[in-house]
Order: C-alpha cells, then sequence, then structure tokens
C-alpha cells in the first residue's frame, strides 16, 4: 500500500515530464509562401476573408492596446518586438496574416510552443487586440 | 489564531498586489467547484487564498480555507498544489491535508467542446470541509463529528475529472464528471460539477479602469455526488446551487463569492465561498533566473 502511495505521484511526474519533452520537440519558425509563420497559417482558409468590426475604430485601438498589456506583454515585450522566444509581434511573419488569421491564432494558440489558447476572451476583445497589432505594422 | 493569520495574509497579498506593477491578467472563470478547459498561462503562478463557510443543520458550522498555488507548466499544462484546513466553531482548528492536481488539454486546437483530463492526489483527513468537489454519498451528516475524530481518518485518493468546456460568445459553459477512488479498499465515488459564467461587458473599454462591467464576471454552479460504482444515483447524497460574482482587478488581483444553496436535506444549508487571487507572471523565468 505505502509503495502504490509513492508510486501515483512519482507515474504522474514523469507521465508530465514526457509530455514536457514531447512538447518541445517541434518547430516553430517555419513560415507558409507568404512569409507568414505556419503556426497562424494554419487558420482554415475561410478565416482570410473574416472583417474585422472594429476596424478603422480608434477606442478598439486603444481598449486593443490596453488589454494586450494585460494579457500578451509579459511575452511578447511592452513594444510586441519579442522576448525570449516569443516572436516580435512587428515581424512581416505576424503582420502579413490577415486580421481574420491572427483573430484565430488568439483563439486556439499554439500549445505546443507555450502560446496559450485565448479562447476565455470574448469574441470583441480578440478582435480589439488584432486591431491594435494591426497597427503596429 | 490560524483564522486572524490567514486574514492577515490576505490583507499583506492584497495589499502587495494593489501596489505592483506588474499586469498580468488571467483569463479566468472563476468556478469554486467546476473547472473549465482554460488553463494557467505558462511561466505564471497564481496564488489563491480560498474559504468555505457552510452551516450544519446537525453539528456546528465551520469555516475551511485553502490556499492554492496553480502553475503554468506549459500552455497545455497546468500542475496545481493546495494546502487545507478548517476551523469548527465550538470546536478545533486544524490542518485537513494537502493535494496535487494536474490538468491536461489533450487536443491542441480549440472545439465546439473541448476536454481536459484530471488527475490529482490527495492526502487528506476526513476533517476536509472545503467541499472542492462533492461524490459519492457525502453529505452534511459526515461533518457532524468532532474534529478530534475525524481528523485522526487520513485518506490517500486518486480523484479523476473528465472537463468538457465550451466558450459561445462570450459564455463559458462547463461539465465536469468525477470519478474518485479511495486507495483503500473503497469503491469508486461519482460526482458532477456544471458552471456557466460571462463577463457582464464582452468589449473593453479604451481606458484603463477598475470598477468597470468588464471586469466583473457572473455566473452559477450546480454540483453534487452521484453514488458510487455499486450504485450509481442522484438520491441519498447531496447537490447544490451556487451563483458567483467575481471582480478582476486590472493588476492580476481577482475576488471571488459564491453563495452555494443545498438542494435536499442532505445538503448544508449554505456554504458561502470567497478567495481572493493574485497572478503573478513570469514566475518560472524568474526562478530559473536565480539558479544560473
Amino acid at each position: 500500500m505505502t509503495n502504490l502511495r509513492l508510486l501515483i505521484p512519482a507515474f504522474l511526474l514523469l507521465v508530465s515530464l514526457a509530455a514536457a519533452a514531447v512538447g518541445a520537440a517541434r518547430d516553430k519558425d517555419a513560415t507558409d509562401s507568404r512569409g507568414v509563420l505556419l503556426a497562424i497559417a494554419q487558420a482554415p482558409v475561410k478565416t482570410r476573408d473574416w472583417k474585422n468590426p472594429y476596424e478603422g475604430d480608434a477606442d478598439a485601438l486603444l481598449a486593443g492596446k490596453k488589454l494586450y498589456g494585460q494579457h500578451c506583454a509579459e511575452c511578447h515585450g511592452a513594444n510586441a518586438r519579442g522576448l525570449r522566444n516569443a516572436v516580435s509581434l512587428r515581424s512581416p511573419q505576424v503582420q502579413n496574416a490577415t486580421p481574420g488569421e491572427l483573430v484565430w491564432f488568439l483563439r486556439n494558440g499554439n500549445l505546443f510552443h507555450g502560446m496559450p489558447s485565448w479562447s476565455g476572451l470574448p469574441d470583441q476583445r480578440r478582435w480589439q487586440i488584432v486591431t491594435y497589432l494591426k497597427s503596429l505594422r | 489564531m490560524i483564522r486572524l493569520r490567514l486574514s492577515l495574509a490576505i490583507a499583506l497579498l492584497a495589499a502587495a498586489a494593489a501596489t505592483s506593477a506588474s499586469t498580468a491578467r488571467a483569463q479566468d472563470t472563476h468556478y469554486f467547484v467546476a473547472y473549465s478547459h482554460h488553463l494557467e498561462e505558462p511561466g505564471n503562478l497564481e496564488v489563491e487564498f480560498y474559504s468555505n463557510y457552510g452551516t450544519q443543520k446537525a453539528g456546528n458550522d465551520f469555516i475551511a480555507p485553502w490556499v492554492e498555488l496553480e502553475y503554468g507548466a506549459t500552455a497545455w499544462w497546468t500542475t496545481e498544489f493546495y494546502l487545507d484546513s478548517q476551523s469548527t466553531f465550538h470546536d478545533s482548528t486544524v490542518f485537513t491535508g494537502f493535494r496535487w492536481e494536474n490538468r491536461f488539454r489533450p487536443l491542441m486546437r480549440e472545439h465546439w467542446i473541448n476536454p481536459v483530463l484530471y488527475v490529482e492526489y490527495e492526502n487528506t483527513t476526513d476533517a476536509d470541509k472545503t467541499l472542492k468537489e462533492v461524490v459519492g454519498f457525502d453529505n452534511q451528516f459526515d461533518f457532524a463529528e468532532r474534529n478530534s475524530v475525524l481528523n485522526k481518518s487520513y485518506g490517500h485518493e486518486i480523484e479523476t475529472k473528465l472537463i468538457l468546456s465550451s466558450d459561445y460568445k462570450g459564455w463559458n459553459i462547463s461539465e465536469n464528471f468525477i470519478g474518485e477512488k479511495n486507495l483503500g479498499h473503497e469503491p469508486w465515488e461519482f460526482g458532477y460539477a456544471v458552471g456557466v459564467s460571462r463577463p457582464l461587458r464582452m468589449a473593453a473599454t479604451p481606458s484603463p479602469c477598475k470598477f468597470c462591467r468588464e471586469n466583473i464576471v457572473v455566473g452559477a454552479e450546480l454540483y453534487g455526488g452521484l453514488g458510487t460504482a455499486k450504485s450509481l444515483t442522484l438520491s441519498g447524497t447531496s447537490h447544490y446551487l451556487a451563483p458567483l460574482v467575481a471582480w478582476e482587478l486590472p493588476n492580476g488581483v481577482s475576488f471571488s463569492l459564491s453563495s452555494g444553496i443545498g438542494l435536499n436535506d442532505n445538503s448544508h444549508r449554505l456554504l458561502l465561498r470567497w478567495g481572493v487571487s493574485y497572478e503573478i507572471p513570469g514566475f518560472g523565468r524568474k526562478v530559473r533566473s536565480l539558479f544560473r
């Protein structure tokens, strides 16, 4: 019985470490023919036609900037030029993507490479963040 | 005394957080019992203090505070450590054990329904009154004994959950199916938890704000037991309906409150839960940098 009590936490730890190692092994910098990061370009083709409901909206841009500071700046930097492993959001690999692709990517994330899914944010807030990101071009 | 120290610790945490320059905010559904598929952001540590006040029809009312340390190990794996305690009026205050929980997202993209696998090891006594889940034939009369008796009986348990969760138009809808096994020779016990929540305002406002609708989350939870592997049933166990409200501050602090109402005679009449949490962004990186 004592052995079982020790084995279960040890098993959980091993499974967790093995899974983390698998996740770290994938290539994350590949781009498609447009020069868009593959992780973003994997968005369904229909997302390229999605219109940003806040395009040209100055309030949405400010709201997006605020949300960026709350949710994204920790990894991508206050100036969005990227920190450590997180890409620069001003780079062509990101800016060449359509707003629809970006909002899809925000919703799905890239879990294997550390980008969390932001599906817990309402659609409106994700679009506001995209409005801000597109202003960085 | 423990209650006083805990209150002091919470006050200090709140004061430190209020003056902090960091601005990380989680995307939280603020459920107390149910889980959604939203995991902790990788590298972030969320420090949480919660408490559960329960009324007893038989026996004395109680307050059960607990501490959670929730860490985003990766974007698809969150690990969490709990320390539980409780104080029963006209009785005593006791430490009731610890729990270690892990949640994994097996699917790497968002779907209509998003599964999460949950595994937890619990080393707690029968005096544990945090009621983080209701399983088997749990009922309020289990708590009628004195702490000196309940705290002698240690349980080593594995708890598993299948978490199914969806986001739709700002709403989160989560369903949890719980299976708990005492590592002694007890049968599997089952339970359920369902939660719905949403922010009061979907779009963010352009300027920073604290007291605004976008920072308020409202919702409700429904949870209870489902009997055991030998007798799968909704009767003979307890069930609760708990409206909840949470206030998220822009600097990563959030406050939550839930008022659970017992739905049958086996339930506590009231389970009043409250909590404060603080998100420490980049915690893992900061710790790693200490060892370089």
